[in-house]
């Protein structure tokens, strides 16, 4: 091989790697895509729309967008989890009734348990599931009332309190006005557990446990055991949304809020297939944030509310459809 | 452009219609809680050349007749009061959370007041101060907030609960049931206003200590949701309690528990709601509801209407004196009035509520509130604001 050649070579490494990169993440870049027209679309519609709009809608979305990445990492695995939204009530109360009055620093500590929680909650789900062989949505479904049953029991209405360093971690900018502290909390978050997640072996068992349970098995993956952890990170990543309600709030609130649903509607669009085993959190993220996006666009055009969440569903099965399209095209081909 | 100078032409007439017939017709024709502040202000619709864009928020209770009519009596006043071009109308379910983002939407949007039916008292404080940062007035409405430059506008629900308890044991002791059970049910968990409420129940019930209350002293919460309501009746009905209680007290989901109780053929209990349409019509059929006993209680949804009005004079300069009856700044209190089906005097009130038409009958029926809002009950009625 000439040395011209292997130069070539290597310089098609790089390229190939970032083609690799774009296909892997093709529907990603796609919601990111659509979110820039949807951006470039709000400030057609709200010229006033800048550093505040962009500050609002990173706080809103922390919450919903932590809880996309719960919902995304059981779906990867095959499964489903319903009882998010009442695992995000249920320490987002715990941390509000432990913190009011406390002194900061025992705020640290309360976040610290509240995240082991979180693992401890999800385990449970996931062995539950393991151990009865119930189906995921029933048994998550059912978990939901009683982790709910449990906010109410620890707090039975809104209240409680907030360390001030928490709140100050999400609220207001990041060295730049255009930077929202809770988009670098989103940022360090998710990419703290998921980068190494993603490279570890457990990553590659959850993808592979979604993918085919049955191949998994035989190439002695752990299959009840990954699905256990599945289930723990997702638990983890539900309490750090329920941290998130906390923050924003200043307070706990028993009754869990729209939160399930939506984390299903956003890995939904965000990519993540629900037959398991296909997306990552990148598109869930994104998703949420047009799904919030849209919400703020309605009110900008002085939608009727109830209309909005009409044309919010039908955006969704729109965008889905239109995804499902170009995959069925690709597959012709 | 040239649309721009029509549309302009045409708000402009609506406005001096809207004008017109806010001059020619009487506010309101039903009868409302007499309001306690000394806060009437000097602003009539005819003052304000400018026109205002209005944020509105309502979180909770969709399907709820109070909510509904709050959020239609804010775009009558709207409306009526020449001074608005547009109300941004956020209501849905959601959570605190929910509510901040909604809040900040209007910010964005740059509405010059906001006014919303707060979810928590204390959550919605950030949202609120990058209101005021940003220029934005802001009232609340039906229940108050703490943060400090927010005017809080709302019935007085301590004594809300309050009246109607003490009337339920003050009438039940009379009746030989001194020692009774009273079944109490309550609003949503954490609202400003049932948490008010609870304050009032609780007040009356220790000034009559030989009560008991089911399911417990904290009561049951319905949501405000006419169907969890049903159901919890339904439950309460099936499990064999409704033999063992004297008394009900309800937070307004009143026709419901009397409803089921109908269905049930089960004997109705003395029982306290609400001014809501259904309700007050009940209490005064003795044919179809034979027996039934109660009374009613104003919780006027014209707060929403006022809350507008409350938001155009704090736009317009003017000053307004916080109720000194409350231990809370920024201030405006209503004074509830209660209406039985026992005495004449009562029953004359009752009857007197009963004049508005078309009115939704889960709808409170003290439609407006002449001391602050400007609108007809025809106009809270047909629930159109400007532009629509």
């Amino acid at each position: 091989m000439s040395a011209a050649a292997t130069a070539l070579g290597e310089a098609a490494r790089p390229l190939d790697a970032v083609v690799g990169m774009v296909r892997r993440n093709g529907w990603a870049l796609a919601l990111l895509a659509f979110l820039a027209l949807l951006l470039i679309f709000t400030k057609v519609i709200q010229p006033r729309y800048g550093v505040a709009g962009a500050q609002a809608l990173a706080i809103s979305a922390l919450p919903l967008a932590l809880a996309a990445v719960a919902q995304a990492i059981c779906v990867i695995g095959g499964g489903i989890d319903l009882s998010i939204g009442s695992m995000m009530a249920l320490t987002s109360v715990i941390a509000a009734v432990q913190m009011k009055g406390q002194p900061e620093e025992f705020g640290v500590v309360v976040v610290l348990a509240v995240l082991v929680l979180g693992l401890i909650l999800g385990a449970i789900n996931g062995a539950v599931i393991v151990f009865t062989r119930v189906p995921d949505i029933v048994v998550t479904l059912a978990m939901s009332f009683v982790w709910a049953g449990f906010a109410l029991l620890v707090l039975a209405s809104p209240g409680g309190g907030s360390a001030k360093w928490l709140r100050d971690i999400i609220l207001g900018p990041f060295l730049n006005e255009w930077i929202p502290k809770s988009a670098i909390v989103l940022i360090v978050t998710v990419g703290l557990v998921w980068i190494p997640l993603r490279r570890s072996r457990l990553g590659l068992s959850i993808y592979a446990v979604g993918s085919n349970r049955l191949a998994a098995f035989r190439s002695g993956v752990g299959v009840g055991r990954t699905k256990i952890a599945a289930y723990a990170l997702t638990g983890l990543f539900a309490a750090l949304a329920g941290l998130g309600l906390t923050a924003s709030t200043g307070i706990g609130t028993p009754v869990p809020g729209p939160y399930t649903l939506t984390s299903v509607a956003a890995i939904v669009l965000g990519g993540v297939s629900l037959a398991g085993g296909r997306g990552g959190v990148l598109g869930p993220i994104v998703a949420v944030l047009i799904l919030q996006l849209i919400r703020s666009d309605m009110t900008f055009l002085n939608v009727d509310t109830n209309l909005a969440i009409v044309a919010q569903g039908a955006i969704l099965i729109g965008v889905v459809m239109f995804g499902s399209l170009l995959q069925l095209r690709r597959a012709r081909r | 452009m040239k649309h721009t100078g029509i549309a302009r032409r045409l708000a402009t007439m609506a406005a001096v219609m809207a004008l017109a017939a806010a001059a020619c017709t009487s506010p309101g024709s039903s009868a409302g809680p007499a309001a306690t502040s000394g806060g009437g202000g000097t602003t009539s619709p005819t003052q304000a050349a400018k026109q205002y864009v209005i944020g509105f928020s309502n979180t909770g209770g969709t399907g709820n007749g109070f909510r509904e009519e709050q959020n239609c009596t804010a775009k009558a006043e709207a409306l009526a009061s020449g001074q608005v071009s547009k109300v941004v109308m956020i209501a849905h379910n959601t959570d605190s959370a929910g509510q901040l983002s909604d809040l900040r939407d209007l910010i964005s949007q740059g509405v010059d007041a906001i006014v919303f039916n707060p979810s928590s008292a204390d959550a919605l404080n950030p949202a609120l101060a990058e209101a005021k940062t940003a220029g934005i007035k802001t009232v609340a409405v039906d229940a108050y907030v703490t943060d400090p430059d927010t005017w809080n506008f709302y019935n007085n629900q301590v004594d809300y609960a309050y009246l109607g308890a003490t009337w339920l044991f003050k009438y039940l002791e009379a009746n030989g049931h001194a020692n009774g059970t009273i079944w109490y049910t309550r609003g949503i968990a954490g609202h400003p206003a049932d948490t008010d409420r609870h304050t009032g129940f609780t007040k009356a019930l220790s000034e009559h200590p030989g009560f008991k209350v089911l399911p417990s002293k904290d009561g049951v919460f319905t949501g405000w949701d006419p169907t969890t309501a049903t159901n919890l009746a339904n439950d309460f009905i099936n499990s064999g309690d409704w033999d063992k209680i004297d008394g009900v007290w309800t937070s307004g989901m009143d026709s419901q528990v009397v409803d089921a109780v109908k269905a049930a053929s089960k004997t109705q209990k003395p029982i306290v709601g609400a001014d809501l349409g259904a309700f007050a019509s009940y209490l005064l059929d003795s044919t179809k509801y034979q027996g039934l006993v109660g009374a009613a209680v104003t919780n006027t949804a014209a707060v929403g209407g006022a809350g507008v009005a409350v938001a155009l004079k704090l736009l317009n300069g003017d000053t307004l004196t916080s109720d000194p009856a409350s231990t809370r700044p920024n201030t405006l209190l209503l004074k509830p009035v209660l209406a039985d089906n026992v005495t004449d005097a009562g029953k004359q009130t009752l009857q007197s509520w009963q004049s508005v038409q078309g009115l939704n009958p889960i709808w409170p029926l003290s439609v407006t509130l002449p001391d602050w809002t400007h609108y007809t009950a025809e106009q809270a009625v047909a629930c159109k604001g400007p532009g629509e």
